[in-house]
């Protein structure tokens, strides 16, 4: 019996001790940041909800949102990239950063639906969120304070209008797909087929997911299946664009000359790939846009009204001299 | 098992072929190709092309898609039979082409012997991811599922670590040529995954290995009271299992020599599961089959080729290849051929079905 309680006290004794040192911890754990925010003085903190990495464009806007967002601009920015690209990792690190009370979101969502809720209660607690490159379903501007993205339509479009200049007299295409469904896939096909002119014919539409891999396998079997005669193909990004290049080549036929290759995102795999004349036709989507995101983040604490839709500029390569002039300053 | 033997060989080889599980993926395969001919009469065609001087057509085309989904579900075969699963294999693609990527891109010569030291070492690692899948499933006792989901993760990541996020190209002319070229005509990933099927195939059919691999599937206590002792061989089924992953990942990305590190080998664990399902091997484990899995290999190539050479729209192609699938099993299903044949023969022979789904299929199997 007196064991007993012995060891009952000892034991309570020591919890104690244990609960003690940890809310001890816990202390010395909110001093510290709290030091760190204060000795920061000005510093404006930004959570970044990321896409992580995906391929190229994603890693050089990445980047290029995380030097923008420096120290030495007055930032401090809280990194969180989606693990696999999932949507719920990305809920979870917005709705944390909310709870940390960041002075700013800025999102790259994974998914253009579901976000109402916790835009909702960013909001409420009046934190500011910036979309940057994706946008969200439904569209309702009063959930967030900007977009900055280039146009995926426009950037479509310009590549159509090349077309168009190319096949006077039209011409079959194929058309290479990302994955169904994405807002990106559906802004890049809208552009495309709203300016192609009526005399093109288009023999297929198929998705090769974005993959170099996927594309070399779906088109050498859209050439079988059509006895070569494609004179056109719309790739809705680099990696594609560069597997159908190696496909035409398989096929014994010449890039450039039999069948031209129109890619879009404009990665330095692509420019390499136009200044040796395998592809036709670049048009960028431009990843470097920190400095704009900036000047909105800045308008947006201050109170100023920001517009709400923000179109980042993108050139188009046409010819292998123009692309091998942007390489050597090319960032992605 | 003699018994068994001495009953097929008075059978003829139409009747034996008949009663195999993975007749039903060959009249599906057939079928296929039938409704693309429908499409086009020339499709079975194989013409020399004249700019390139090789072999080229669309059975060429589904013989080379083939050859990496070959190698993962006879890896997974094997694995499968020990009542095991590798969820790894698609990640271990990814590794391996990342590594021969990186090591080819950085030595930068585009030399045979840099193509033979990339494709080894590629194969070092992946078979050293094997042997962790192994070690944690035989002697920690984990379950393969878990271990297995926790490589595909942690592989995956891995081969972002080896390239830094990128995806990576180089240029060699003679690792190219395993998943371009040509010998006599035919495919060179083709011929080199023939030759590998045909390696395993002798190494578990000619030895006891098969027999030992089966009977830890089938009942891995009466197997070890047997005397079998199943640490060693369960560690090199997952090795062999990650070795041929290996091969699957040099094959896909020689063809455009660039690892996609998000994408190589995306959801490849599901192509070589279905291939086995496909081949008429048991999820339970025990017996297997490896022309069953070829076959199913086969199939699954056919089947993505013939999604787009019949324009079929991306959105369904998910649809369209979930339905055909379905159906192949379907009429595999014990049950359900059961009840066709009750109902041809009438009610006389109202007896349940002679063996239950769960208990492994009778057919003597050979490789």
């Amino acid at each position: 019996m007196s064991k007993s309680t012995k060891f009952r006290s000892i034991a309570g004794l020591a919890l104690a001790g244990a609960v003690a040192i940890s809310l001890a911890a816990c202390a010395g754990g909110s001093e510290s940041t709290d030091a760190g925010a204060v000795a920061g003085g000005e510093l404006v903190t930004v959570g970044f909800v990321a896409v992580g990495p995906e391929g190229g464009w994603r890693t050089a806007n990445e980047q290029n949102i995380q030097d923008s967002f420096s120290k030495d601009n007055g930032f401090e920015l809280k990194y969180a990239p989606a693990t696999n690209g999932d949507q719920n990792s990305q809920i979870t690190a917005f709705t944390s950063f909310i709870d940390e009370g960041v002075d700013v979101i800025l999102l790259s969502a994974t998914e253009a639906t579901g976000w109402e809720s916790v835009l909702e209660r960013a909001k409420e607690a009046e934190i500011p969120v910036v979309l940057l490159d994706r946008g969200i379903e439904p569209n309702d501007t009063e959930l967030y304070t900007s977009r900055i993205a280039p146009d995926n339509v426009g950037i479509s479009a310009s590549a159509a209008e090349w077309a168009n200049g190319q096949f006077p007299d039209g011409a079959n295409y194929v058309v290479l797909e990302g994955p169904p469904g994405l807002s990106v896939v559906n802004d890049r096909n809208k552009g495309w087929d709203e300016t192609i002119d009526a005399n093109f014919t288009k023999l297929e539409s198929q998705s090769a997911n974005w993959s170099t891999e996927e594309a070399k396998s779906v088109f050498e079997t859209i050439l079988k299946a059509n006895n070569n005669n494609v004179q056109l193909v719309f790739a809705q990004n680099d990696e594609m664009g560069l597997g159908v290049a190696l496909a035409v080549e398989e096929a014994g036929l010449t890039p450039g000359t039999d069948v031209k290759i129109i890619t879009i995102d404009g990665t330095k795999a692509a420019l390499e790939a136009l200044a040796a004349g395998r592809l036709s036709f670049v048009a960028e989507y431009n990843p470097l846009f920190g400095d704009t995101a900036i000047q909105i983040v800045k308008d947006a604490l201050a109170g100023n009204s920001v517009e709400s839709e923000i179109v980042v500029p993108s050139v188009t390569f046409d010819s292998p001299e123009a692309a091998a002039e942007a390489l050597p300053t090319r960032k992605f | 098992m003699s018994r068994d033997s001495s009953r097929a060989s008075s059978e003829s080889i139409v009747t034996r072929v008949i009663h195999r599980p993975y007749v039903w993926a060959i009249v599906a395969l057939l079928l296929l190709l039938v409704i693309n001919l429908g499409k086009d009469p020339a499709y079975l065609g194989i013409s020399v092309n004249a700019a390139t001087g090789n072999l080229s057509g669309n059975v060429i085309d589904i013989l080379r898609a083939s050859a990496p989904i070959m190698m993962i579900a006879v890896g997974m075969t094997l694995v499968i039979a020990t009542r095991g699963i590798d969820l790894s294999v698609g990640s271990v693609m990814a590794v391996s082409g990342a590594v021969s990527m990186e090591f080819m891109s950085t030595a930068g010569g585009g030399t045979v012997g840099e193509a033979l030291s990339a494709a080894a070492l590629a194969l070092a690692i992946s078979a050293a991811l094997g042997a962790v899948n192994g070690v944690l499933v035989s002697v920690v006792g984990l379950q393969p599922f878990i271990t297995t989901l926790i490589t595909m993760l942690a592989g995956r990541g891995l081969a972002k670590v080896i390239t830094a996020g990128q995806n990576t190209s180089a240029s060699n002319e003679s690792f190219r040529w395993i998943a371009n070229g040509t010998v006599f005509g035919f495919p060179v990933v083709f011929v080199i995954a023939g030759i590998v099927v045909a390696i395993v195939a002798v190494l578990v059919r000619r030895t006891a290995l098969g027999l030992m691999i089966e009977s830890i599937g089938i009942n891995p206590r009466a197997a070890r009271m047997a005397g079998i002792r199943p640490v060693g061989i369960l560690i090199a089924v997952y090795v062999v299992g990650g070795v041929l992953a290996g091969i699957a990942g040099i094959f896909s990305t020689a063809s455009v020599m660039t690892v996609e590190v998000a994408k190589t080998g995306m959801a490849a664990e599901m192509d070589a599961i279905l291939a086995v399902v496909i081949g008429g091997t048991s999820l339970a484990g025990g017996k297997f089959s490896l022309t069953g899995s070829v076959i199913g290999a086969l199939l699954i190539a056919t089947l993505d080729k013939t999604i787009v050479f019949l324009s079929i729209p991306s959105s369904a192609t998910p649809a369209f290849k979930a339905a055909v699938i379905v159906i192949i099993c379907l009429l595999q299903s014990q049950r359900i051929r059961a009840l066709f044949a009750r109902r041809r023969s009438g009610p006389s022979s109202l007896t349940p079905p002679p063996r239950s789904p769960a208990q492994p299929r009778k057919e003597s199997v050979s490789a």
